[in-house]
């Protein structure tokens, strides 16, 4: 296609447009593709997500966008959406009747590029197709994508969208040198990649080979030796990836703790997120809900003292205590599933294996997820502003350094949002993890496991479990506050740092809260990246930080160095937390 | 042509009560604007659309409530369905009672399901026929006249 083909094409769109709407109910459906038709868009309709499925694995280019309602009877809108995301690489809108915020994180963890409450607006619907230009631009350069953050908001303001493309189209091509591998700049069409089942495998291979770690888009790239593909269509697979693991995880847990009732109803029926509200505002008042252990005041200062300085970090870091032994998270577990992962497509859980991991954990009566979930925010926070995150999601390894580096070493802790993943949680668990588009933000949460959370965006979840976590996972927190029985929390989240030292630090930094005095009963990494800590509860109880954690840390630290190595994965998203820092500032007995 | 003046100022204040006395809401209006010329029965045809799936939540609704014990998760969902309905054609009052049954059943309140089911039926037989008759009256006047906008 000439320049001038595609310019003019472009200067159509958003006309014509086409649209694939999935809804259920022929009522919404109908006034939906009322809407969609009024904006000019060329729209298909189906109330049957299997066959809007069908449709797109026929022929993905036969669509630009998909807008599919989440509440459905025959297949769970985050599923199709995360179907297509990952078979088909579109963007994809997700409708709801329901706005709670957790839903809405879901969907954006799920792969969404945007979350429509209904009943939906001609408005809203008019500026949807920023998204797919978003995709164009997007792949073709992640540093790109940068730019495009760094415009204007074009999308809300329903002005000149010419103007708004030409400027975009100018960006690019001026753009020359980011180390863009696509042929020409100007092109700004590429073939949607097909990730067949084969590619895929050979994908997974190249992960599983590399080391989570160290499975950069590039290397991952060279290894599966294709013919056409690019850099930019191994990242954002592999962003696909990677969300998906994680949902999976957490699926995993969901189910071993809630019994296998893991429908959408499960979390319908958690507390609404006002009631979770109070947890931000206890964690932020320094009180911890549920608290079982003496320390509130000291997670309230933890938590004040530590300034969770997450950048945008909308909430201080949650503390959640664990009330529910029996919800100690299957971190272990966990684990083995990432491990699984990262070894081969995942298909399934091992449910099993994910009850049997369950044990060791729950042997900490009073499961405290302080000790187990650290939120590290602190001053080491890499500056997320001037993290590129295209770079990051490249290369977090080589950008975190540059960001944290010395503070890494310095204070020796990076931001380590732990997530807990207990299946206690409904599925929004998988809402604390990384929103696709442009944040990234990891939740870690050591809870027997830990996952590390980075965020580069202000929302930035973080569960803490049992453990000073920074991050805005209030929402998730809150729910799997207020849908845990016992209320534990729970989530383990493992997101790999591809950085070892994050890992490592992240790992002494819930030793030493986990009161290391006692050992750090067990440290496992597996290949799929999870490394678990647990640390004896009662520890905690007296308090946090303990030097003698921090003394065995170091002993730790090194295996888990080793360990985190295979274990972790890319890493987005800055650091927050200093454990040490934390420790200085609110255990007084820090230096011991 | 008086008589059609008169007409249409009766649509448009039968228009207006229903708005006014809260059976319809905001998303009422969106339906309307986007009937056009190209699209001339819209409102009409969603709201055809609307009984005929209202009819299948309701009488779904209606086996659920009689097993015993009560599957709330399942009437939960069933209510969603229905509401969902309600919503994109502006029910208001329909909504509000859904609402309310769905926060009996969150409450895993039996009762409180079975006594706001009823209102619900009872908010929606309501509106059903209110809207029958204002397109029958619409109908009679002619295509040509859209309803008044004012409110």
């Amino acid at each position: 296609m000439t320049v001038e083909e595609i310019r003019n094409e472009i200067d159509r769109f958003p006309i014509g447009m086409r649209v694939l709407a999935v809804d259920d109910n022929p009522t919404c459906l109908k006034y939906l593709d009322a809407l969609l038709r009024k904006c000019q868009y060329q729209v298909t309709t189906t109330n049957q997500a299997i066959t809007a499925l069908n449709m797109l694995r026929e022929n993905r280019n036969r669509f630009d966008l998909v807008i599919s309602d989440v509440y459905m009877p025959d297949m769970d809108g985050f599923k199709l959406l995360e179907l297509v995301g990952l078979e088909m690489d579109l963007p994809v809108i997700m409708l709801s009747g329901n706005g709670d915020q957790n839903l809405v994180m879901k969907g954006i963890t799920h792969g969404a590029c945007d979350y429509l409450v209904k009943p939906v607006r001609l408005e809203e619907l008019r500026n949807i197709w920023q998204h797919v230009i978003r995709r164009k631009v997007g792949p073709k350069s992640q540093s790109k994508s940068k730019h495009s953050r760094e415009k204007p908001d074009q999308g809300n303001e329903g002005g000149d969208q010419n103007e708004k493309l030409n400027r975009k189209r100018k960006d690019e091509d001026d753009d020359e040198d980011n180390g863009n591998e696509s042929d020409d700049p100007t092109t700004k069409k590429k073939p949607r990649v097909v990730w067949s089942i084969d590619l895929h495998r050979k994908f997974v291979a190249a992960i599983n080979q590399l080391g989570i770690e160290k499975a950069v888009p590039k290397r991952i790239l060279d290894l599966m030796n294709v013919d056409g593909l690019t850099r930019e269509n191994v990242a954002s697979h592999l962003q696909k990836y990677r969300l998906y693991l994680k949902r999976i995880s957490h699926q995993a847990n969901m189910v071993v703790a809630f019994g296998g009732n893991n429908d959408a109803s499960s979390y319908m029926r958690m507390s609404p997120l006002d009631g979770l509200g109070d947890f931000r505002a206890l964690s932020c008042s320094g009180r911890l809900q549920n608290a079982t252990y003496a320390p509130t005041g000291m997670l309230g200062r933890l938590n004040s003292a530590t300034g969770v300085a997450l950048h945008g970090l909308t909430a201080p870091p949650l503390v959640l205590p664990n009330h529910t032994q029996t919800k100690i998270p299957p971190v272990v577990s966990s684990n083995h599933q990432n491990m699984n992962h990262f070894q081969g497509i995942p298909q399934s859980f091992d449910l099993d294996q994910l009850q049997y991991c369950n044990k060791p954990i729950t042997q900490h009566t009073n499961s405290n997820p302080i000790e187990e979930s650290r939120i590290f925010t602190g001053t080491n926070l890499a500056d997320l502003n001037s993290i590129d995150e295209t770079q990051m999601f490249r290369d977090p390894i080589s950008v975190l350094a540059n960001q944290t580096g010395a503070k890494l070493t310095s204070t020796g802790a990076e931001s380590f949002k732990f997530l807990d993943q207990s299946d206690n949680q409904a599925p929004n668990f998988s809402s604390n993890l990384v929103p696709v588009g442009e944040s990234y933000s990891y939740p870690a949460v050591i809870n027997g496991g830990f996952s590390s959370s980075i965020t580069t965006t202000a929302n930035e979840p973080i569960e803490p479990y049992g453990g000073a976590l920074v991050g805005d996972i209030v929402q998730n927190v809150n729910q799997s506050l207020s849908s845990q029985k016992g209320g534990p929390l729970s989530k383990q989240d493992y997101n790999q740092y591809s950085q070892t030292a994050l890992t490592t630090l992240a790992g002494s930094a819930l030793t030493s809260y986990g009161g290391l005095s006692g050992p750090v009963s067990h440290i496992r990494s597996n290949g799929g990246g999870s490394t678990l800590v647990q640390t004896e509860q009662t520890k905690l109880q007296n308090g946090f930080v303990s030097s003698n954690g921090y003394g065995s840390l170091d002993d730790i630290i090194p295996g888990m160095v080793k360990q985190e190595q295979d274990a972790t994965t890319l890493m987005n998203g800055e650091f927050d937390y200093d454990p040490y820092i934390v420790r200085g500032r609110v255990y007084d007995d820090e230096s011991s | 042509m008086d008589q059609r003046n008169q007409m249409h100022r009766h649509i448009a204040n039968t228009r207006k009560s229903l708005f006014d006395q809260g059976y319809l809401d905001e998303q009422f209006i969106q339906l309307e604007e986007l009937q056009d010329n190209s699209n001339p029965n819209f409102v009409e045809e969603v709201v055809t659309l609307f009984y005929r799936d209202s009819a299948r939540f309701l009488s779904n609704l209606d086996q659920a409530l009689e097993k015993r014990p009560l599957d709330f998760n399942k009437l939960d969902s069933l209510m969603h369905q229905f509401k969902s309905s309600s919503t994109s054609i502006g029910a208001k009052k329909v909504k509000t009672e859904c609402t309310h049954f769905r926060n009996y059943c969150n409450a895993r309140n039996a009762e409180g399901c079975k006594r706001t089911f009823q209102n619900v039926k009872k908010e929606y037989t309501t509106l059903r026929k209110k809207l029958e008759a204002y397109f029958q009256m619409s109908r009679q006047v002619g295509p040509i006249e859209t309803a008044c906008r004012s409110r």
